[in-house]
């Protein structure tokens, strides 16, 4: 009847005054949170996935408070499975591991709150342990002395068959935990309020099944079970190169390339949520002392080398950029690609690198180094310390022998050649609490933005203050940067050393930090890119994990690729915007708005596994990154009433009853109908009752 | 999964029609047709309802108006459906093969308010039931756990109450006694505007009202079809 349907609707409009379809959306809740989700590797499968494919994984939520809320949990509790939420400062891996292998629970909730909270990784001790240089002794996870993330707990490479939901959102974790505060807490008597998570993962077992099930039904079937890591590497050089048709391209072994690098990348246990700010600041060191570099190098005078700077991405998986890289490099005419109209570099033509590691400590700097690259070392140390006395930039640096390297890019050129000589700027010791994780933010950094109007193309003065303290991210960054491109200037200049007071800008790492960590819709990325229409950037900063290959960690790397191209290139004077179309010159914007054209650098190359690329790669062979994504449908969450045993069953009894009576009832009336009803048009009419 | 809430109520309101439905309908073939027929015509009634209801947009927001003339509908669709037997009755009868059935003005009108109270009954509490089957149950925003149970009560109500309507209807109608018609449309809209007293989550109210009004239809309808209470006695003793 209408009637009733319209009074149901009156019910839900005049009680919760906005307007419900049905009766559903009184009982549930939605949640929005960022999932764990599932990747897997050549030998194993890691995250999390929900039970089924139709339905997600229920359990009654119990907030974990202390050690005693998980042994109630996991000691046979009344009303099984659990959904534990739990405090980021109670996700240690004891206490996850504990709840993953009971019985009784069937999901986490980790909810957002940051206090008491000291450490937060859910990053291996030793990460990326398995691709490394032949020598020995490294990382060993067991030794607290030798580990690179001490505070990590290797959760994000451990398995689990339930979910596991992170509530960033302060309203949403207020959500579980009213519910769990105003329906569970007393008895367990009553409707409990429970959480179903639906997470379910295409992909199980490895990365080898998962590829290979995937291929064998592409003909059937458009989706695939799992999708390898991937994005691009972001390159430019200090020098421009010379343009060459790309057909007839030949590699010039005279180029001699000095490789500058950082990872550009980082990842989380938690879907698209990793702002991983503290590991930034290698990629702003990286942007800073190119900037300064560029702005000091003579430009008509061609050094013997020239710089090849390089942010590689997927680094957080086993070092996929660096190793597609080294794998183009052998492959003879594959890096560049030919669309760039240079010359293809082989192995032959890199000949040192500069790795930019974790700096997690600005103030005291190691420059470690293998054995081999020992007189290297000691050179580029002694003149950077050097440069660090006259221009009194304040920074502890020292080099640092030692076959334990920290976790970079530069382990997998060491693996091809432990001869090469190899410098890793990397903080003495690890301090990142929260690598890897949710919490590695703007705090964990302690970048506050200056918003300072400088112009940030402009060079600092070590004579002079500038508008940020002395122990700001920014000047720290600065210092460092600054440092390295000096000694990057000696290796370039011989003999001449640098001899002016002018350093790299703080103004820059300061607009560069807040574009990545903030928003991108700032004032660096609206200098170097002409947006059109009204769009001029997003509230919010873009995605660094790597991913599968998708639209969305596509726009990090784009603006990498400007932002690289914009401190490498050279400005051309008298030069209109018509003019200025073609690559390698392009038109920006300009720091001070006026509109320039610059010769530009940079460019983009794959940063896909080549186990991906090769023909019966064999996957236990470990020769290369074998990450890949699970696909999935449905990534959703939402709370309600679980009714109690009691409630259930009455209502089952009270159908049961009314059902038996029923039939009981109306065989007896239909039995006795004609001595009940007065039938005149039977024929029995007339007959008296027999009783 | 609350398979045992959902299996509870679908008990709870079905039940008893399905019962009726077993020992009193599924004998005989004609009985089953005429169900059917009838159920289609309150289909036509909803169909029409919600036309007029979309129709005056104005009066929307007033539920009462809808539910009036949704009564009203219902009632001129009872009084169609008596009306067709009627007229069909002949043609009935050499389809049917058995005279009792077709000329037994109470077992029509019987079989076909069960058909009115069925599909309204259906109509009524299968949103409901489809969300009853879980995993949740009301009461995490507002609402009370009793709600499913007496949605599934009211739906047991609203059938029983148009079968016991059809066949206070259909005599009023034979006899000309227009107080029993008068009777079911007031018993109609009493039930239906008892109803809207479910917004404000009294269901203990909704329900006793109308269980009562379900036990004064009955008793209604049982004198009609010739009962008394001496011959419920006298059924009971033997």
């Amino acid at each position: 009847m209408i009637k009733i349907k319209l009074i149901l609707l009156n019910i839900v409009i005049l009680v919760n005054t906005v307007y419900c379809d049905r009766t559903k959306d009184k009982i549930y809740e939605n949640i929005s949170g960022h999932m764990c989700f599932r990747r897997l590797n050549a030998t194993h499968q890691t995250g999390c996935s929900s039970a089924g494919k139709s339905r997600g994984s229920v359990g009654v939520l119990h907030l974990i408070s202390s050690e005693d809320d998980i042994n109630f949990i996991i000691n046979d509790p009344p009303s099984p499975p659990y959904a534990p939420i739990i405090l980021p400062n109670h996700f240690t891996r004891e206490n996850i591991i504990k709840l993953r292998d009971s019985n009784y629970v069937s999901a986490i909730v980790l909810v957002n709150d940051t206090s008491d909270l000291d450490n937060f990784s859910q990053e291996s001790k030793c990460p990326n342990q398995f691709f490394r240089h032949a020598k020995q002794p490294v990382c060993d996870s067991k030794n607290q002395n030798t580990v690179w993330n001490p505070f990590g707990t290797g959760l994000l490479h451990e398995n689990f068959d339930i979910p596991i939901i992170f509530l960033a959102k302060k309203e949403e974790s207020d959500k579980v935990i009213k519910c769990y505060n105003d329906f569970n807490k007393a008895s367990s008597r009553k409707s409990l309020c429970s959480i179903e998570i639906n997470s379910f993962m295409a992909a199980s077992g490895n990365s080898e099944i998962c590829i290979r099930r995937s291929r064998s039904l592409a003909i059937i079937r458009q989706l695939t079970f799992c999708d390898p890591l991937q994005g691009k590497n972001v390159y430019g050089t200090l020098y421009p190169r010379e343009i060459v048709n790309p057909i007839n391209r030949t590699n010039d072994i005279d180029e001699k390339f000095i490789i500058v690098s950082a990872h550009f990348d980082t990842t989380s246990m938690f879907d698209g949520i990793a702002l991983g700010a503290m590991e930034f600041s290698s990629v702003a060191t990286l942007i800073s002392s190119a900037h300064f570099l560029k702005k000091i190098i003579k430009k008509d005078k061609k050094s013997k080398y020239n710089i090849l700077f390089m942010l590689f991405n997927g680094e957080s998986y086993d070092y996929i950029g660096s190793q597609r890289f080294i794998y183009d490099l052998k492959k003879n005419d594959s890096f560049p690609s030919p669309s760039s109209y240079t010359r293809p570099l082989t192995l032959d033509n890199i000949v040192m690198m500069i790795d930019i590691g974790a700096l997690d400590d600005f103030d005291s700097v190691s420059i470690y180094h293998l054995n081999e690259s020992e007189s290297f070392a000691s050179k580029f140390t002694s003149a950077i310390n050097s440069y660090n006395n006259k221009l009194k930039l304040n920074v502890n640096i020292n080099a640092v022998n030692s076959n334990n390297l920290p976790p970079v890019s530069a382990q997998m050129f060491l693996r091809e050649n432990p001869n090469f000589p190899t410098l890793i700027f990397a903080s003495k010791k690890p301090k990142n609490k929260f690598y890897h994780s949710v919490y590695d933010d703007v705090k964990n950094m302690k970048f506050s933005y200056y918003n300072t109007s400088e112009d940030f193309d402009q060079l600092d003065d070590s004579t002079k203050i500038t508008h940020f303290p002395s122990d700001s991210i920014q000047i720290k960054i600065r210092n460092v940067a600054t440092l390295i491109s000096l000694g990057l200037y000696n290796l370039l200049n011989e003999d001449n050393k640098y001899a002016e007071n002018l350093i790299a800008s703080s103004t820059l790492v300061d607009e560069f930090l807040y574009c990545y960590l903030k928003a991108t819709k700032c004032r660096l990325f609206d200098s170097i890119f002409v947006f059109s229409n009204d769009f001029n950037g997003l509230d919010y900063p873009p995605q660094r994990y790597v991913s599968v290959q998708a639209a969305i960690t596509l726009e990090a790397t784009g603006w990498a690729y400007r932002v690289l191209g914009f401190v490498l290139s050279q400005k051309i004077e008298n030069i209109q915007k018509e003019n200025c179309t073609v690559l390698p010159y392009y038109w920006i914007p300009g720091s001070l708005k006026t509109g320039e054209c610059r010769l530009t650098t940079q460019n983009l190359s794959y940063a896909l596994s080549p186990a991906f690329e090769e023909e019966g790669y064999n996957y236990k062979s470990n020769l290369y990154s074998t990450w890949t994504e699970s696909t999935w449908n449905d990534l959703s969450a939402r709370i309600f009433l679980q009714p109690s045993t009691a409630h259930e069953s009455l209502t089952f009894i009270i159908g049961l009853i009314m059902l038996i009576l029923s039939f009981i009832l109306v065989y007896f009336i239909n039995s006795k109908a004609e001595i009940l009803f007065n039938d005149i048009n039977t024929e029995h009419v007339a007959l008296p009752a027999q009783c | 999964m609350t398979l045992a809430e959902f299996f509870g109520c679908a008990f709870l309101a079905f039940g008893p029609p399905l019962a009726m439905f077993c020992y009193t309908i599924s004998d005989s073939p004609i009985k089953i047709i005429l169900l059917i027929f009838s159920s289609f015509l309150w289909l036509l009634a909803l169909l029409l309802s919600s036309i007029i209801w979309f129709i005056f947009i104005p009066l929307k927001s007033y539920l009462i108006f809808g539910v009036v003339v949704s009564v009203l509908i219902q009632e001129a669709f009872r009084f169609i459906v008596y009306k067709l037997l009627d007229k069909t009755s002949a043609g009935l009868e050499e389809l049917a093969g058995n005279s009792l059935v077709i000329h037994n003005k109470t077992v029509l009108a019987y079989v076909s308010g069960l058909g009115f109270g069925i599909i309204s009954g259906l109509f009524q509490s299968v949103n409901i039931l489809a969300d009853a089957l879980g995993p949740g149950t009301m009461g995490l925003k507002s609402g009370s756990e009793m709600f499913f149970l007496t949605s599934a009560t009211m739906a047991l109500c609203i059938i029983l109450l148009h079968t016991f309507w059809s066949i206070i209807f259909f005599d009023g109608i034979h006899h000309r006694n227009k107080a029993h018609l008068s009777f079911v449309i007031l018993s109609h809209l009493f039930f239906s505007i008892t109803t809207l007293l479910n917004s404000s989550e009294i269901y203990s109210l909704t329900i006793i009202l109308s269980v009562i009004n379900v036990i004064l239809t009955m008793c209604f309808a049982f004198k009609i079809v010739g009962g008394t209470f001496e011959k419920l006695k006298r059924c009971i003793i033997c």
